[in-house]
């Protein structure tokens, strides 16, 4: 049987042989199954847009280009190969992945096959202290925003907050940067914990928060815990502003919550797919909307889309092996018009430029950029 | 000026008293409402179990689609315009436990029906299997986001009771666990066909000796617990308003430790081991730490089975395998 | 000699892959290596003991955290620490299995995944200040051996699957052993073992020990083939996997294990080019396997005892058979 076993893995290798010839291949590693799906299918879908339309604008120098999308589950074993499966099909760069962990189960692969990484979701801060001189990322990290969230209540003038997360690398990591930052800025912290994402009941924590009475909820985690605690905090008749961060700008928010209950909510974040400000970008969000019928669900498929912009036009600019696409990007990539801004690294990956802009969830449910 | 003092200690002694006290029901009631589920999607774990000894991973997937179907039929067929949102709902968990019930009935068909005779953690592994199937089924068919009930579903309305504010529609949701909870039980303990159920429970061979058909009331307990998954999962789509493919995992795994907790095939058993389950939840993330609910939660199951090897209301038998 | 020649034609061909295949099907067979050592480790408990056990994952993590934290804060080469890792992950399984070894079935395998759960919740919540919370430990070297450095997947390849067959030897051995017998009467009828004396808490704690031993030195492979760990390695969900793997490859039975965990590790990467219909094709073939065999790819059987062997053995030493082959000129 196992004999079996090694020729059928003999087969499959021979079976995933190398693909065609003139084409700049393009790697998106996302997640398509798994917890964070959604946000996988939502990178797909924008980059192979922008893909559809580079091609047909006659792709890169005349070349066409090809996306070759590859699953990581949203999970790190998973990713470590992911990235060996984009290696092998040997890809010019890589745009991804979500989750902090995972990336970081791929970095070492990209690393030592000299291939570009341009993540979109991943905000841990070691990420980019590792010195890989061929990972970028797009997304700001947990440091960036953590000042821009306490700046946000110190601003607002709250001075008593609740300050919660969700367990998850991402909240965890943002309420870890945010917690020293506050303290630091005279905010008194009352309350401190984590939920439980995917749940549905938080009450409890609610009822408990409300017996401490904060001025304000920090909330760090993602958008449909952040919409339940605006929905169950109206439902128990306790009122305060909550402010979230990025992974909360998500229209899908005022829905879970109910308009009435969704009003008064700030968050920090790039701006939305639904606020960008250029005109090609406004064009494109258009297109997407037509074409499938709804905005992506969150700012990281844009975030993908900006990746992939950026490497295009690396790859124009510098041509397609490793040394040119990353030098490129460190050095020569100058206020680039991305969609959520203008795009530049510096020497350690990380993007350059302050992306946050609070925002407020008003009324009729529209999020509105805070001066 | 003193005595004063001191009198004024007291009272703020004593409003901060009344306040916990306050608190401490608030916190029960919301033990209530969440244990109200977990006992609701228990159910259906245990009555499986108690007939196959199979536990069903699938359960909490077959919860979810019932999630879904709600969706689908709420807002695809347009019973939500209808004015009486109670009674639309009503219908639609009807129309669901049938959808569910039938869906259980090709699960147990397909996935478990061929292996019943084979080791019973190899019909695990099949549950596992058709868990994978229906979540990503689920997936394919809904896509990936969060789908969020319409809005105005449900009666927003707030219920003041001693001071302490409830949503009225977590009353009705306990009640209708409670209810369904209730059928059941008389179902199995008063009806005839659920004297053949406890004795097909007790020993398939002999039922079948005795004239039951055996296959019949194993997917007749299939589909009754997945329509009270599924009638579960309208109940918490329409309650909490958002849902998605995935959160079947959790609940599953949640009623699952209330069966055990209860004494898994006991009826009785999972509604007190969900509603315990609920009640440790709540206070373990009110008085020790939101984060390490889950843990203590686990813990205190663990001591539970410490003390009581069969769960709380379970029977001391000798197993089989 | 002809009984040999599958076993040599195996290890042959285990040899091939790091000269034909590329990086990433070397990879997934690293994957697979993983999750057949632990497969294996974990055979010992449910195949072996009859034991229902889904939290394998938590000893795997015990490990893994060991190995991280010892050669992060002070520094211990990857390899050393994994004769430590193991004994953490072991004393750990001591520790709570002790209390709950008399549970039967299924409460028994609530209460396991109940410690994954536990352990990923203490390590997600950086316990006594040392785990690094939700995302974990960075900075883990990689591995020497004899100064030579191992980080390409072929070196790993060595490394897992040399760890591999030295796990089907001993796991082999251990299975015909005295001590794998009791194991597999306790599992046949654990009232009958207690009957002929055989401590059964104690052999199925030594199970668990064991087997948890033998995780937690997976764990050291695991992390300094990541270089950092995190509680995301450590789901419910990798515990489920590993469970299914032996169940589907056959309890008790090494050669089915591994061929599980070929399938259940290998099908997902099979499926890829499915994209979003990937897992969905993954459970089907679950269930698909398991309805067609339903004892598992491999069954396992009853042990073959030479009985007429062993009476001969009793009545007397036998002439040597293999005196005639020893003559030499």
């Amino acid at each position: 049987m196992k004999k079996i076993a090694a020729m059928i893995m003999l087969a499959l290798l021979a079976w995933a042989g190398p693909g065609g010839a003139q084409e700049i291949k393009i790697g998106l590693m996302c997640p398509l199954t798994g917890d964070w799906a959604q946000e996988g299918r939502d990178m797909q879908r924008f980059l192979e847009m922008q893909v559809e339309d580079l091609n047909a604008a006659g792709g890169i120098k005349g070349i066409p280009v090809r996306l070759i999308v590859a699953d990581d589950g949203g999970n790190p074993r998973s990713a470590n190969l992911a990235a060996q499966r984009l290696v092998e099909s040997q890809v010019a760069a890589v745009v991804g992945t979500y989750g902090s962990a995972v990336t970081e189960a791929s970095q070492g692969i990209y690393d030592e096959a000299k291939v570009v990484q341009i993540a979109n979701g991943s905000t841990a801060i070691r990420l980019t202290e590792k010195h890989f001189t061929g990972f970028f990322r797009t997304c700001t990290r947990d440091d960036f925003q953590g000042r821009a969230v306490a700046r946000a209540v110190t601003r607002l003038g709250f001075r008593k907050v609740a300050l919660v997360h969700d367990n998850s690398s991402y909240a965890k990591g943002l309420a870890v940067e945010v917690e020293p930052l506050l303290q630091a800025a005279g905010v008194e912290i009352v309350y401190y914990d984590a939920l439980t994402p995917g749940e549905r009941d938080y009450s409890t924590i609610i009822t408990k928060m409300k017996t401490l009475s904060p001025e304000a909820v920090v909330f760090t985690g993602y958008y449909p815990e952040a919409g339940m605690i605006l929905r169950q905090m109206q439902e128990m008749g306790w009122k305060v502003p909550i402010i979230g961060g990025d992974a909360t700008n998500n229209l899908t928010i005022v829905e879970i919550a109910g308009r009435e209950a969704a009003a008064g909510y700030y968050f920090i974040s790039p701006p939305g797919p639904q606020d960008l400000s250029g005109e090609e970008a406004k064009a494109f969000m258009a297109e997407y909307e037509a074409k499938y019928g709804q905005m992506p669900g969150s700012i990281f498929a844009v975030l993908a889309g900006d990746a992939f912009k950026a490497l295009v036009k690396a790859i124009t600019e510098a041509g397609s092996d490793y040394e040119a696409i990353s030098s490129y990007l460190h050095n020569d990539l100058k206020n680039f018009d991305g969609f959520t801004g203008p795009i530049a690294f510096d020497a350690k990956g990380d993007r350059v430029g302050d992306l946050f802009r609070l925002y407020r969830i008003d009324g009729e449910g529209k999020f509105v950029l805070q001066p | 000026m003193i005595v004063a003092e001191r009198l004024s200690w007291v009272l703020k002694l004593r409003r901060g008293h009344k306040l916990n006290m306050e608190v401490f029901f608030q916190q029960f009631s919301n033990g209530l409402a969440i244990g109200g589920i977990y006992a609701l999607i228990a159910l259906g774990y245990t009555m499986v179990y108690g007939v196959l000894r199979l536990i069903n991973f699938a359960h909490g997937d077959l919860f979810t689609s019932g999630a879904f179907l709600g969706y689908t039929f709420l807002v695809s067929l347009a019973l939500g315009q209808s004015a009486g949102t109670v009674g639309a709902i009503l219908l639609v968990v009807l129309l669901v436990m049938g959808v569910a019930a039938f869906l259980g009935y090709v699960l147990e068909r397909c996935a478990y029906r061929p292996l019943r005779r084979s080791n019973r953690l190899n019909a695990v592994v099949s549950a596992i299997g058709a868990s994978i199937v229906i979540q990503n089924s689920i997936m394919l068919i809904y896509g990936p986001q969060v789908l969020v009930f319409p809005a105005g579903m449900k009666p927003n309305v707030i219920v003041e009771i001693f001071g302490l504010n409830f949503p009225l529609m977590r009353f009705f949701l306990f009640g209708a666990s409670v209810m369904l909870m209730l059928g059941l039980y008389f179902f199995i303990n008063r009806t005839r066909l659920g004297t053949a159920i406890r004795a097909v429970a007790i020993d398939q061979d002999a039922s079948r000796l005795m004239g039951i058909d055996v296959s019949q009331i194993i997917s007749l307990m299939f589909m009754i617990g997945a329509a009270l998954g599924g009638a579960a999962g309208v109940m918490v789509g329409v309650y909490y308003g958002q849902i998605t493919f995935t959160m079947g995992w959790i609940y599953g795994l949640k009623a699952f430790t209330a069966a055990i907790m209860g004494g898994i095939g006991n009826i009785p058993g999972a509604m007190l081991g969900g509603m315990l389950l609920g009640m440790v939840e709540s206070m373990a993330a009110a008085y020790i730490s939101a984060g390490w609910k889950d843990a203590i939660t686990f813990l205190v199951l663990i001591v539970i089975l410490i003390c009581r090897p069969t769960g709380l209301l379970g029977e001391r038998v000798a197993e089989k395998i | 000699m002809i009984k040999a020649l599958p076993p040599a034609l195996v290890a042959f061909l285990l040899l091939l892959p790091p000269l034909v295949c590329s990086n990433y099907w070397l990879d997934v067979l690293n994957a697979i290596g993983v999750s057949a050592i632990l497969a294996f480790s974990l055979n010992l408990i449910v195949g072996q003991a009859g034991m229902f056990h889904m939290g394998h994952a938590a000893f795997c993590a015990v490990g893994a955290y060991t190995t991280a934290i010892m050669n992060t804060a002070l520094g211990t080469p990857v390899l050393w620490t994994m004769p430590l890792a193991g004994m953490a992950a072991g004393f750990f399984a001591l520790l709570v299995a002790r209390p709950i070894i008399h549970l039967r079935g299924d409460y028994l395998l609530l209460v396991t995944i109940g410690i994954v759960e536990i352990v990923r919740i203490a390590l997600t919540q950086d316990i006594f200040g040392l785990t690094g919370g939700a995302n974990g430990i960075a900075g883990i070297d990689r591995p020497y051996i004899f100064g030579f450095r191992i980080y390409k997947p072929s070196h790993f390849y060595w490394l897992i699957w040399g760890m591999a067959g030295v796990t089907i030897v001993l796991f082999s051995y251990l299975e015909r052993s005295r001590f794998g017998r009791a194991l597999n009467y306790i599992r046949e009828d654990n009232l009958a073992a207690d009957g002929i004396g055989i401590n059964s808490a104690a052999y199925k704690l030594g199970a668990f020990v064991l087997g948890a031993f033998w995780a937690g030195m997976v764990g050291t492979i695991l992390v300094s083939k990541m270089t950092f760990v995190s509680p995301a390695f450590f789901t419910f969900w990798e515990s489920v996997v590993l469970f299914v793997i032996v169940i589907l490859g056959g309890a008790g039975n090494l050669k089915g294990v591994l061929l599980g965990a070929f399938l259940v590790t290998g099908l997902p990467e099979a499926f890829r080019d499915f994209e979003g219909m990937r897992m969905f094709c993954y459970g089907a073939a679950v269930i698909l396997l398991m309805i067609f065999r339903p004892g598992g790819l491999l069954p396992s059987r009853p042990g073959d005892y030479n009985v007429a062997e062993f009476m001969k053995k009793l009545a007397g030493p036998a002439p040597n058979p293999r005196s005639g082959e020893d003559k030499r000129p």
